[in-house]
């Protein structure tokens, strides 16, 4: 090498020398005119910083004082109250020089850096727990270069002002771990029903891995993704020395006992999402979830898990029937794929909700079914006609109406031509028959005459409050009603026409037990109560002898009464029934239009449909609970009377009918 | 200092390790080996902020959540406040007609059986039974489920909910905005007709004929006989006969308004001037 070519190496790497120092002047020129530029935006940090579960919690409780829900707020626990296992867990995988750094992990920033800027497509994350922090505290989850830069200082500032323990303990209470979890011992009781404490190894490395994604490691949804992230984190407790190779074998082969998610977690969601829907509308979100409030419902959870249990083993049932569970549907993923379904109980005598189902998986799909979804009703709808056809005309259940070949001139359209289910005519019977038999050619000559308006009058007074449309066919139930209008119109049958608005929330209190709101039992009467006892003694008829017999074939004993509605094309089927104390609905039907058919491709009516799931609740539900019959108006009287005839029954009449009529209403004699 | 290039390998190797080079790069290293070792530009800057941590905005993500707490809790005490300011309103009202005018629309009051009870005593026996029957309403007290009242505006009215202890309704009492009206103007007297007073003997008249005479009145006149006419104009009902009191007192007379609503009947007595009184009575008595 000639003297000259070394001198002009040492000449360049002179440059570079001077060139790297002023690059390096430049920069801190740069990264101190940069802090100053930021410091002026940048958080002001909490004093202390615990001060971050401040925000109180919002408890929705059951009626039977049992909590179901903490909305918002956190529960704080100090560092000795959390699983030691966790601890090295989170530290393990998060951040392993935790307890050696001042904030920032420079080695792993650099190494990140250099993935980042010289390794195309690929981003390296290299945030310590301090950094994750400061970003959770106050940052968004915008990516940029100035937020990570701000998220950096206030790491600094904290670890000066914290000690490791501060800043781990308030990384650990409000770490987000999804389902509705902010913080370990939120986390620990919702997966595991458990304090923090006592988590296992297992356990502890399945949630230190959950806030990385909290969703995509989901559990509950999807455990081979949260088994294989547990994997990870034993792995890297194993590598930092936290544990041994055997333990992490040992933990990852332990099994994991989580608690139910629909009824541990979120019992009750679909009707959690409307009381929370209809304190947002009356107080305003902030209020709802920050304010701290107490909100007692009506909810009665041990009613809504048999409700659950009931829907599950009912729409199971309904997916053999249909030959859906040979097909490999994924009942879970999508609503079109398998029919849905919907249940409500209302108390009759309160309008109290006690157990609402929107749905077969809240899951897989928030859609509250119960409430927002408005369904054809069919005949689930005749009673409201009836009830309408007695008190306008003065008809009663022993009126006889001939089952015919029906033609209803509408102007401006064609004639309206209702066609039995059965397609065939059975010639004169009276309304009770009809009504049992759920005879369409009746219900329209009775529409005929009552007008459609006066039917939506008083379904309107029994407490439905969907819009109606008033033409003719709406006495075969073609405006959508929801599921808890049918459940809360039902129970106003069951108490003599005494409507109770349906509700779902009795009080809420301030954290400090101030009343802000109670709701006041008050039932409204616009109805006849001997017209309403007519119809309800038919609609115990249509339970007893009728389209809903099953409900006695399957061994429900207690007194009671109700109609199924099965729409065209089978796409909705129905059954709404009540005792004198819990009115309950249920509907099943596709979320898109489509209908209910087996594996035979045989249409499923409302009985079949919905009416075996209404006995599996009801069986329940009413469990223990004295037989009690309907009360009884005092100006009625029961007659026995001929099927076809309306006549008074003789000793030689086969299979008389037992009707009830109003003092004054009077019966042919056996020989007029 | 004019910065020359050196000649010769011997003044770079000179330069590039002189004192001052080895110095400054000794610096160098040190200041880094320190700051990886001792973290101390991380201690300083963070000392430094904490300085300032009062100065800088509350800001982000967690103050939002406090703030939103506190607007939360000023919404609450709002609720509150405004609830028991109503409460103590109603504690001291000596009417029905105060207490509607205590709650705010879409808003509500709890008080207990006593209130109720006190309010109901004030009130003239003929208005009182229009609400609720005396009998009804000791039946109410002695059956001890009465637990509190609920208050509720509907309308201009009032709607009174007598409450068991499980919030279910055992009598609900709506008062209608007219009877309201009429509560808090005592010169009602419900069920009644102008015989009943005797001030107004042989001084009745239709109230065709009363009206078709003040029309021929001077405006001040009229006046000085109905001085408040919006009374009337709120009773419901029509107005079928007018009685005249003989008595002045204090300058005014009394006029008796007898009044047919439906099955309802009542006399409203109204004090008119005295001198528009007499002339319209001279006039009604020639029109006889």
């Amino acid at each position: 090498m000639s003297k000259t070519t070394v001198i002009n190496t040492i000449k360049y790497l002179t440059g570079f020398y001077y060139l790297v120092l002023t690059l390096m002047g430049l920069g801190v020129c740069l990264a101190v005119a940069l802090f100053f530029f930021v410091l002026q935006d940048l958080p002001q940090v909490p004093e202390p910083l615990s001060r971050i579960i401040e925000t109180p919690a919002t408890e929705i409780i059951a009626g039977s004082g049992e909590r179901i829900l903490v909305l918002g707020g956190k529960e704080f626990i100090p560092l000795d109250r959390v699983s030691p296992y966790f601890v090295r867990a989170v530290v393990a995988t998060e951040d392993h020089r935790f307890w050696e750094h001042h904030g920032v992990d420079k080695l792993r920033t650099l190494k990140a850096l250099w993935i980042t800027l010289f390794e195309p497509g690929k981003i390296q994350g290299a945030s310590t727990i301090t950094q994750q922090l400061a970003k959770n505290l106050f940052f968004s989850f915008k990516r940029s270069y100035k937020r990570k830069f701000d998220e950096l200082l206030v790491a600094l500032q904290i670890e000066s002002r914290y000690s490791k323990n501060d800043i781990l303990q308030a990384y650990m209470n409000q770490i987000p771990f999804g389902v509705g979890a902010h913080g370990i011992e939120n986390a620990a009781q919702t997966f595991f029903g458990k304090s923090a404490s006592d988590l296992s190894l297992s356990e502890a490395a399945l949630l230190a891995g959950l806030p990385k994604s909290p969703t995509h490691y989901n559990p509950y949804l999807h455990f081979e993704r949260a088994k294989a992230r547990q994997q990870i984190v034993l792995g890297r407790m194993v590598a930092v020395g936290a544990i041994s190779r055997a333990e992490a074998d040992a933990a990852y082969q332990s099994s994991l006992l989580f608690q139910p998610y629909s009824t541990g977690a979120r019992t009750g969601s679909y009707f959690i999402d409307a009381v929370i829907q209809r304190l947002e509308e009356t107080y305003g979100p902030e209020v709802v979830y920050h304010g701290g409030l107490k909100i007692t419902t009506t909810l009665d959870p041990q009613m809504q898990r048999w409700a659950v249990d009931s829907v599950k083993d009912g729409m199971e049932a309904l997916d053999n029937i249909m030959g859906l569970n040979n097909k490999g549907a994924d009942g879970n993923g999508d609503g079109g794929e398998r029919p849905q379904t919907a249940l409500v109980a209302v108390e009759t005598n309160t309008g109290a909700v006690k157990a609402l189902i929107g749905g077969r998986n809240y899951a897989a799909s928030e859609y509250n079914r119960a409430i927002k979804n408005h369904r054809l009703p069919g005949s689930g709808f005749k009673p409201f006609l009836y009830y309408t056809a007695f008190d306008k005309l003065n008809l009663h259940p022993a009126s006889v109406f001939e089952d015919q070949p029906v033609q209803i001139a509408i102007p401006g359209a064609g004639d309206w031509q209702p066609q039995n289910f059965s397609m065939k005519f059975e010639g004169p019977m009276i309304l009770k028959q009809a009504f049992i038999h759920s005879v369409n050619t009746v219900a329209a000559q009775l529409v005929e005459l009552t007008g459609p308006e006066a039917v939506i009058t008083s379904a309107k007074h029994f407490g439905i409050t969907s819009p109606l449309e008033p033409v003719y066919s709406i006495a075969l139930g073609t405006s959508a009603v929801s599921p808890l209008e049918m459940a809360s119109s039902f129970a106003t049958f069951a108490t003599n026409g005494v409507r109770h608005k349906p509700f779902f929330i009795s009080r809420v209190e301030d954290a400090t037990g101030r009343i802000l709101e109670e709701h006041i039992v008050r039932g409204e009467r616009h109805l006849d109560p001997a017209c309403v006892y007519q119809v309800v003694n038919m609609m115990q008829g249509v339970v007893d002898e009728g389209t809903a017999r099953m409900v006695r074939q399957m061994g429900f004993t207690l007194t009671a009464a109700g109609k199924t509605g099965t729409t065209n094309q089978y796409k909705d089927a129905w059954f709404t029934g009540f005792t004198p104390t819990l009115s309950t609905s249920v509907w099943v039907g596709y979320d898109k239009e489509r209908g209910l058919r087996d594996a035979n491709r045989v249409g499923i009516t409302g009985s079949r449909g919905a009416t075996p799931i209404w006995v599996d609740f009801m069986m329940k539900a009413m469990a223990g609970e004295p037989s009690r019959e309907f009360s009884k108006p005092p100006n009625i009287h029961i007659e026995n009377v001929d099927a076809t005839t309306g006549k008074k029954a003789s000793y030689f009449t086969k299979m008389p009918v037992n009707v009830v009529l109003k003092d004054g209403q009077v019966l042919k004699k056996i020989w007029q | 200092m004019h910065w020359t290039e050196p000649k010769n390998f011997s003044e770079w190797a000179q330069r590039f390790f002189s004192a001052r080079t080895l110095v400054m790069s000794m610096l160098l290293l040190v200041l880094v080996i320190s700051e990886l070792r001792f973290d101390w530009m991380e201690q300083t800057l963070g000392s430094f902020l904490v300085s300032t941590n009062a100065t800088r905005p509350e800001s982000g993500a967690i103050w939002e959540i406090g703030k939103q707490t506190r607007t939360a809790h000023q919404a609450i005490e709002k609720i509150v406040t405004d609830r028991r300011t109503s409460y103590r309103e109603a504690e001291n009202a000596t009417s029905f007609k105060q207490i509607a005018a205590t709650i705010q629309p879409e808003e509500w009051l709890l008080v207990p059986p006593d209130l109720f009870r006190k309010l109901y005593l004030e009130l003239p026996p003929e208005v009182a039974q229009e609400i609720i029957s005396s009998f009804e309403l000791l039946e109410l007290i002695n059956n001890r489920d009465w637990e509190r009242t609920y208050f509720e505006k509907d309308g201009g009215g009032l709607n009174i909910y007598m409450l068991d202890k499980e919030n279910r309704v055992l009598k609900r009492l709506p008062i209608s905005p007219d009877l309201l009206y009429m509560m808090a103007y005592s010169d009602v007297a419900f069920g009644k007709k102008l015989e009943e007073f005797p001030i107004f003997e042989d001084r009745i008249y239709s109230a065709d004929i009363f009206f078709h005479v003040l029309k021929g009145l001077t405006p001040e006149v009229r006046d000085g006989v109905i001085r408040r006419p919006e009374h009337l104009l709120r009773v419901p009902g029509n107005i079928v006969r007018v009685g005249i009191s003989d008595e002045t007192i204090s300058g005014f007379i009394q006029i008796g308004f007898e009044i047919e609503s439906g099955a309802q009947q009542m006399v409203i007595r109204e004090q008119g001037h005295e001198w528009a009184v007499w002339r319209l009575h001279s006039l009604l008595e020639s029109e006889k």
